[in-house]
């Protein structure tokens, strides 16, 4: 660190002759100007000197020397360390008692944010009296703490509630929302949004007014806004808040993640008992909190995620692409690269497939504006970069070719044919199906070497995994396209190998098919889904099955089974169901019955209690249920799960076990505070190779243990 | 009169949108989407890069409010470099052939060497007006500053000046509707009721059999319309194969009740479609490795009087193009005419058979000569496929080089008649 100390984090410029005073932030060693221990002492500095030169100093501004970037957050290599609770708390503590000391400052302070405000961040431009953002689409504000299984503890829960409101705040501490820089004008946590170039100028002239008190101007009226404002400063208004947004909490988290909680807790504390009470709150609870897995496992992911996605990010650029097949996963494929920037032309046989697949995206797009993942304008840009056709015109020019077809080897062995005819040389064809062996389907093509799989996952524009799949035939140009594609599209990326099933679809596969060998032994859907939600999967492993459609889950299963078949005994519940026409969730019946759809207005069908899925007799088919118990459930399905997920490593299927754990819990849904199968295996431990050894005694080989378990291999390093 | 023989005009590919009744499929359409659908489509058929284009030209009549230039709006929403220079044209009925002319010009004194020409129109959604009086009155009351000054603003306005005001269909010079100026030709020059269904219904076989031999699938590309789930539109709308003389024969004249002979089956419908031409120079498209259909011999532009003959404007156009190009009519291979109205276009052939009118109107000894309609209007005309004012230009440039290409035909010629009294001629040659 000999480069920051001869040029501090933090820089205190005397007033000019306006007799306002400026503090630069500027970590030399971190583009983000990521807070750690040394710039908080820093800002301390900066501080004290502010309050040494009060005679001169009217106002004073905050700005950041980095373009296009404020301050993004704690350093979460101060979170990662401590081991002790007491060592993150008082971290906190100090970081806590520096704001507060930028907060009584006599003169009136300034934020000039020119980038994300996040986390410790917007606590640092909470604590002073105005804040002024540049209009950059990098500008960002929310406190996504609870994200990385923390909460706001350097007064984000005491002062975010009491500027902006309490309902306002809830939703950005509790739900990690971020807000653009002019959603946070609207919501009072700005006060002025101008131009970049201008930025200095007026936090300056802010800073020439007088210092205000921590509150706002309430609504007033006949609004909702009005309403909510009005209830929020009465004791009863307030606990019906708290209450409702514990129920939210609850009803998203199911108890696994308990920073929410806490971060509610200390909102509540501070606005019912003070300031005081609610900063103490929040430096306690943040203790407990950044030592516990849930929060290591979380920030880990993160990490991890942006890391993979710096790593494959490359600088050769695609800026063509076609999808063969405007189906539902055509089209959404077609809408993600659309959305990335790139030229998509997609191609389907018939002229109303194709005005159908058109239809799918728009309809995405208008989901992406209402979400605001884009604006009104980006979402017509991206339907404009979008062609559609009946041929294979246009497709000489194509970098990638993305075929989406029918999961089928002999249509899937024409396109590759009718591609091969009309793509340039340097083209890459990237099949995306979720189960067949790519080297099948590239085994008549003139060009095996560019030849290679995209797995996108459904519905591919929102969830965030891609498998790129890497036939040993395949060229390394080929491959490094696809993952550099897959993360222009924002999709973190794996790299597996050709193997049956992939990684992802061979863990999944071979734990729903346990599921059903479970049903046949005498277990109830319902028990077993529940215990899979409590384990923290966000659905049971039956409602999947219905939701994914029984035919597509009996092929994918089929490919798992057939070729690991000594191991995993292939179960006949689903081939039975789908003999009887019980199709899933969209034929009314699977492994449940569906309730069909309420078709009261919507504003009504939060009053009426539709019926709920029950258990389709069918699967029972008369053979009395016995209850298992909860953790037995839980130990035959996660425990072969990561079995499995071991094995696909020593297989060289996977190519690290971070690859591992980020395509379990982007990919298949795995829970996320566990940290992946990996992680969960490092959890439990040398005692993991034993379990395993005990269940298979009892159900078969397929719970032998993989060699790096039985070798008792610990997969990460803490 | 012949132009300098040097860079020439090729004319490299065209397509465009089919032709929809206004009202039907498009009605819902943004004007700019049915633009852009085509020159898209223009651009991944021809395999063409999209910052090999120099400039875009584009043709519209009823331009909506929010588009002032939609050519450029074109460029930015086709995906063409944001760098591409573009201006919209209008020469009502005849906005294309500008467009495609202006275009030549360009490639031919070197300023460019690939040019996307087209037009666009949307009838289904012309932009209707507020009166005079009650605009002037919004603009002075946005800009008054205080609440008085905007209610002063306001004063004098009367009951009349509010309902709004839709683009006029008529000549503003003479009051005439343009189809009132179809009946005055059809009178003048002798044109019965029942040549005028005759080549209506000609009209309609003709495309009818063009969309059935693939001949026009060729020059017409789909377009999706997204809403409400998704619809492929693949085929014109207007185009009746099961009409017959007896059917044209019953409907009723519009324009002169009693002793009138222009009616509904014997004018184009009012249209909805889009039509975009690629044109380079003839060294660009060999570099590129691409095949002109056929290039730009000459073209010429003429107006008569409003109050007379209205769309006459081609029988002056078309003498004064062949001219330039240093040819007659009767080398003429194939010809695209414009029909805004079976009157119109037979009056035409009248005059340039016409020697009185060669003598008093051209000053010429000679007939300009005779058209002959087994090689006119091969792939249908404009009352079966529609005219969308912007856009049947291009449309009729495209079928001509496309019909030329397909015969080795030699020399061609596209002639269109336009509001205000307007004509335009374009010769076309075979490379």
């Amino acid at each position: 660190m000999t480069a920051a100390a001869a040029s501090p984090s933090v820089r205190f410029d005397p007033p000019l002759e306006d007799r306002i005073g400026r503090i630069t932030i500027s970590r030399p060693d971190d583009s983000v100007n990521a807070i750690n221990a040394e710039l908080v002492e820093a800002l301390a500095d900066a501080v004290r000197t502010a309050r040494a030169e009060s005679d001169s100093l009217r106002g004073l501004i905050l700005v950041s020397d980095k373009s296009n970037q404020w301050v993004a957050g704690a350093d979460l290599k101060i979170v990662t360390r401590p081991t002790d609770a007491k060592q993150a708390e008082a971290v906190v503590r100090r970081f806590q008692a520096v704001l507060e000391e930028l907060a009584w400052l006599p003169c009136t302070t300034v934020a000039a944010i020119n980038g994300a405000a996040l986390g410790g961040g917007l606590e640092l431009a909470l604590a002073c009296d105005y804040r002024v953002a540049a209009d950059l689409p990098s500008v960002s504000l929310g406190q996504p703490e609870v994200n990385l299984g923390l909460l706001p503890a350097g007064g984000g829960t005491q002062r975010l509630p009491r500027l902006i409101g309490l309902e306002r705040a809830l939703d950005l501490i509790l739900n990690g929302r971020r807000l653009n820089a002019r959603r946070a004008r609207r919501a009072g946590l700005l006060d002025e949004v101008v131009h970049p170039t201008v930025l200095e100028r007026a936090a300056r002239q802010w800073a020439a007014r007088p210092k205000r008190a921590l509150d706002r101007p309430l609504a007033v009226g006949l609004s909702v806004r009005a309403a909510i404002d009005l209830a929020e400063q009465t004791p009863l208004g307030r606990q019906l808040i708290y209450r409702q947004a514990r129920k939210a909490v609850l009803n998203k988290t199911h108890g696994h993640y308990p920073a929410p909680l806490e971060a509610l807790e200390a909102v509540e504390i501070g606005l019912e008992q003070g300031m005081a009470a609610g900063l103490e709150a929040e430096a306690r609870a943040f203790g407990d909190l950044a030592v516990s897995d849930t929060a290591k496992n979380l920030i880990w992911l993160f990490l991890a995620t942006q890391r993979q996605k710096r790593h494959h990010a490359a600088s050769a650029t695609v800026e063509r692409m076609a999808v063969v097949g405007a189906g539902f996963m055509g089209a959404a494929i077609a809408e993600v690269g659309a959305a990335a920037g790139l030229t998509v032309r997609v191609r389907d046989m018939q002229p109303e497939a194709v005005a159908r697949g058109l239809a799918s995206i728009r309809q995405m797009v208008d989901e992406g504006v209402a979400r605001r993942r884009f604006d009104p304008r980006e979402g017509r840009q991206i339907m404009q970069r979008v062609s559609a056709t009946t041929d294979y015109s246009g497709f000489g020019e194509k970098d990638l070719v993305i075929e989406a077809v029918f999961e089928n080897l002999a249509v899937k062995h024409q396109v590759l044919k009718d591609l091969e005819a009309v793509l340039s040389r340097t083209a890459v064809i990237a099949s995306n199906t979720s189960a067949l062996p790519i080297k099948d389907i590239a085994s008549q093509a003139t060009h095996p070497e560019r030849v290679v799989g995209m797995h996108f996952f459904s519905p591919a524009q929102r969830m965030p995994l891609l498998e790129v799949v890497r036939p040993d035939a395949a060229a390394d140009w080929a491959v490094a396209r696809a993952v550099s594609v897959g993360t222009k599209m924002g999709k973190t990326v794996i790299v597996v190998a050709d193997r049956p099933g992939f990684y992802t679809s061979r863990v999944l596969g071979v734990m729903l098919n346990e599921a059903a060998i479970l049903l046949g032994e005498g277990a109830r859907l319902e028990d077993v889904d529940r215990a899979m939600t409590d384990f923290g999967f966000p659905v049971g492993p039956f409602v999947l099955y219905d939701e994914v459609g029984l035919e597509v889950a009996l092929h994918a299963g089929e490919t798992v089974t057939r070729a690991f078949g000594d191991r995993v005994p292939p179960a006949s519940a689903v081939q039975v169901l789908v003999a009887a026409g019980h199709t899933g969730r969209k034929s009314g019946t699977g492994f449940y019955r569906w309730p069909r759809r309420s078709r009261l207005p919507g504003p009504l069908r939060r009053f009426v209690r539709g019926p709920r899925r029950v258990a389709n007799p069918a699967v029972y088919d008369g053979v009395p249920r016995t209850s298992l118990p909860k953790e037995a459930i839980q130990d035959r399905l996660a425990l072969l799960f990561v079995n499995e997920a071991v094995r696909c490593l020593d297989e060289g299927v996977l190519q690290s076990p971070t690859d591992g754990d980020l395509g379990a819990v982007l990919g298949l849904g795995f829970p996320p505070f566990r940290g992946g199968p990996f992680h969960y295996a490092d959890s439990i431990g040398t005692r993991l190779a034993e379990r395993l050894r005990a269940l298979a005694a009892a159900h078969g080989s397929r719970y032998e243990p993989a060699p790096s378990i039985a070798d008792g291999r610990k997969f990460f390093e803490e | 009169m012949t132009a300098p023989r040097g860079r020439r005009a090729a004319i490299v590919a065209g397509l465009r949108t089919p032709f929809l009744k206004a009202g039907s499929d498009f009605a819902r359409l943004d004007v700019l989407e049915l633009a852009r659908s085509v020159t898209v489509e223009l651009l991944q058929r021809t395999g063409l890069e999209p910052r090999e284009v120099d400039h875009v030209i584009y043709g519209n009549v009823t331009r909506p409010v929010h588009y002032s230039n939609l050519a450029r709006e074109l460029v930015l929403a086709a995906g063409l470099p944001k760098a591409t220079p573009a201006d919209t044209v209008s020469l009502a009925c005849a906005s294309a052939c500008q467009a495609i002319t202006d275009a030549t010009n360009l490639i031919e004194r070197g300023y460019a060497d690939v040019v996307i020409a087209g037009g666009v129109e949307m009838l289904s959604n012309v932009p209707v007006a507020l009166s005079p009086p009650l605009a002037r009155a919004l603009v002075t009351a946005s800009q008054s500053r205080s609440m008085g000054g905007r209610v002063q603003s306001f004063r004098g306005l009367k009951l009349a000046d509010l309902p709004p005001v839709a683009p006029s269909i008529t000549e503003t010079s003479t009051g005439l509707s343009m189809g009132q100026s179809a009946e005055l030709m059809a009178k003048l020059n002798g044109i019965s009721r029942a040549d005028q269904d005759a080549w209506a219904l000609r009209s309609h076989q003709k495309a009818a059999a063009a969309w059935d031999d693939g001949r026009l699938a060729q020059e017409v590309s789909p377009v999706y319309v997204v809403e409400n789930g998704g619809r492929a539109v693949t085929r014109d709308n207007h185009i009746r194969k099961d009409t017959s003389l007896e059917k044209l024969a019953q409907l009723k004249p519009v324009f002169d009740r009693a002793y009138g002979s222009v009616t509904a089956g014997n004018s184009s419908p009012l249209t909805d479609g889009a039509a975009s031409v690629l044109l380079m120079s003839e060294e660009r498209a060999a570099g590129l490795g691409l095949t002109p259909k056929a290039l730009v011999r000459s073209y010429a532009y003429a107006a008569v009087d409003p109050a007379g003959e209205l769309l006459i404007g081609p029988a002056y156009a078309i003498p004064k193009a062949l001219d330039r190009a240093g040819i007659t009519l009767g080398e003429i291979d194939v010809v695209e005419m414009h029909e805004a109205f079976a009157a119109q276009v037979l009056s035409t052939f009248r005059k340039l058979e016409s020697r009185a009118f060669a003598e008093q109107e051209l000053g010429r000894s000679e007939p300009v000569g005779c058209i002959d309609p087994e090689r006119t209007n091969l792939r249908g005309g404009s009352i079966a496929l529609g005219h969308p004012f912007g856009a049947t230009g291009a449309r009729c440039v495209t079928t001509l080089a496309n019909e030329m290409a397909r015969r080795s035909a030699q020399l061609g010629l596209v002639s269109v008649c336009a509001a205000g009294g307007v004509g335009a001629a374009i010769v076309l040659e075979r490379p």
